[in-house]
């Protein structure tokens, strides 16, 4: 690795340890009290002494995103594939997917748990986080589907390839860049859907980690409450990171944008 | 101007050709947005020779090529006949960006679920090899340069073996010392088919063609067929070449102002 390729990891790394370091030190400094803002130490200690409970509730959380994520993938590129079919089913139906996605999920949150029961209340948060997740995926991929080089189709058409053909052999490649960058979206809309469903639910059926937000804040449990947050955090790092990664495997070697960058 | 139809079939003199054109237009009618393109334009490709069609930009050049291809609907009484399949290449190279440079050689075979045997195998990389891409058949298309990926595609087209071969200004976008190149390798390589070229460049069409049109006027009719003197592929300082160069290049001047 080259100088700067550590200065890459290395300079963000110091910075973070300078700013707890210099929280600490504040925090004892002016003896700010725990419930308005804890010292580091004191997040790290909540962090060990809630272990079992926080990592049930990130377990929670990881599972509905995850879920919601594969759900919207799914349903996503599945609608998109539909709409690169038949224009007349695309714009009878692209309007409700536009209006799903621009109705704030929180205001249609409490209808869904109504409906769905607060016996299964893991299902209206699956169902709400999915509502989040799928719309940048569905028009990503709507827009990689249909975008394909006229050229390329008509070479398709002198093959004699039949319209399957032109979508797995065609379509489906050129969209996959497309796609990629719409589900790096999704992921972490999925975590933003997620917890905001768990908000909206909030009556503790659900202990996912907003939960345990909002009832150690409830409490002023504030270190937990922290401990929570961190976690929360770096789900969403690991989410981003690993469909990153996903994105580099996939296109490493043939695509414009990964090309160059020494994958 | 070429007005009667069968003209160019009873003056050419090649020994070689047949009776019968092996792919031809007769009366093209096309109107694009009122004005018409073509108005009862025939167009023939003797079998065996290569007929090169120059023009300026926007004259129906692609749209004739596109007619013979079966890739645009001919407007009544627009007729078009073929004797046999035809191979299409473009002025881009159209590779799969995903695929290896193999896969992408073998891609017509594919789509038609012929089965990957060893003898289809050994057929493509042997076209490779001619085009001078022996050992790069595992490379993506992004690790070749415009040259490299023109010779895939050239080695595509010529992997469909087809008796009629449609060329789209397929050396455009090259530099002038592998456009040469390229021109010599498909002189030598789609020798005995029957080919219609699409060109910009009057010294391309000298140097490769049997027989020069050039494609002029709203509506586009065709000039008389031109032949060079010489066998392909002609030298590209040949003085008598670059005479006609200087005429068809005057010729496409006056037809532009």
């Amino acid at each position: 690795m080259t100088g700067a390729g550590i200065w890459r990891w290395l300079a963000p790394l110091l910075l973070g340890v300078l700013v707890l370091a210099l929280w600490e030190w504040a925090v004892r400094a002016l003896d700010v009290p725990v419930f308005v803002l804890p010292a580091p130490s004191a997040v790290a200690r909540a962090l060990v002494a809630d272990y079992p409970l926080l990592l049930g509730s990130l377990w929670l959380t990881l599972k509905i995103t995850l879920q919601a994520f594969v759900l919207a993938l799914i349903t996503g590129v599945g609608l998109a594939v539909l709409f690169a079919q038949s224009r007349t089913l695309s714009a009878a139906l692209y309007p409700y997917a536009v209006i799903l996605q621009v109705t704030p999920v929180v205001a249609i949150a409490p209808l869904v748990i109504i409906w769905v029961g607060y016996e299964r209340v893991d299902l209206a948060l699956l169902i709400l986080a999915w509502i989040v997740a799928f719309f940048p995926i569905l028009s990503n991929a709507t827009l990689g589907l249909t975008a394909v080089d006229p050229n390329l189709r008509d070479l398709f058409r002198l093959n004699g390839a039949g319209r399957w053909q032109t979508l797995w052999r065609l379509q489906m490649p050129s969209a996959l860049p497309y796609i990629l960058a719409g589900a790096k979206v999704s992921g972490g809309l999925a975590l933003i859907g997620a917890v905001v469903a768990e908000f909206v639910a909030g009556s503790g059926t659900a202990s996912g980690l907003a939960w345990r937000i909002v009832e150690s804040g409830n409490r002023l449990n504030i270190p937990r409450l922290f401990a929570a947050l961190l976690l929360l955090s770096l789900l969403g790092i690991l989410i981003f990171a690993a469909l990153s990664w996903l994105q580099r495997r996939l296109l490493a070697r043939w695509h414009e944008s990964e090309i160059g960058r020494g994958a | 101007m070429q007005d009667a139809p069968a003209a160019p079939v009873a003056a050419a003199p090649d020994e070689f050709m047949p009776a019968r054109p092996a792919a031809a237009i007769r009366g093209a009618r096309l109107r694009f947005g009122g004005t018409p393109l073509f108005d009862g334009l025939d167009l023939d490709l003797p079998a065996g020779t290569v007929t090169c069609l120059l023009g300026p930009s926007g004259v129906g050049k692609t749209t004739l090529l596109r007619l013979l291809a079966g890739l645009a609907e001919p407007e009544p009484p627009t007729l078009v006949e073929r004797t046999g399949p035809v191979a299409w290449m473009a002025q881009q190279d159209l590779l799969m960006s995903w695929l290896g440079v193999l896969d992408n050689v073998l891609l017509g075979a594919r789509l038609r679920g012929e089965p990957r045997t060893p003898a289809l195998v050994e057929r493509a990389r042997g076209l490779l090899a001619r085009v001078g891409l022996a050992g790069r058949e595992g490379d993506r298309p992004a690790a070749l340069s415009g040259g490299m990926r023109q010779r895939v595609a050239l080695a595509r087209t010529l992997m469909e073996d087809r008796p009629i071969v449609l060329m789209d200004e397929p050396f455009s976008g090259l530099d002038a010392i592998t456009r040469l190149r390229l021109q010599d390798l498909a002189v030598e390589l789609l020798a005995g088919r029957t080919v219609l070229l699409v060109t910009h460049d009057p010294l391309e069409a000298l140097r490769l063609g049997d027989r020069v049109l050039v494609l002029t006027g709203s509506p586009a009719r065709l000039s008389a067929p031109l032949e060079p003197p010489g066998a392909k592929p002609r030298a590209p300082d040949d003085p008598a070449l670059l005479g006609l160069q200087g005429r068809l290049l005057r010729a496409l001047a006056e037809a532009a102002a």
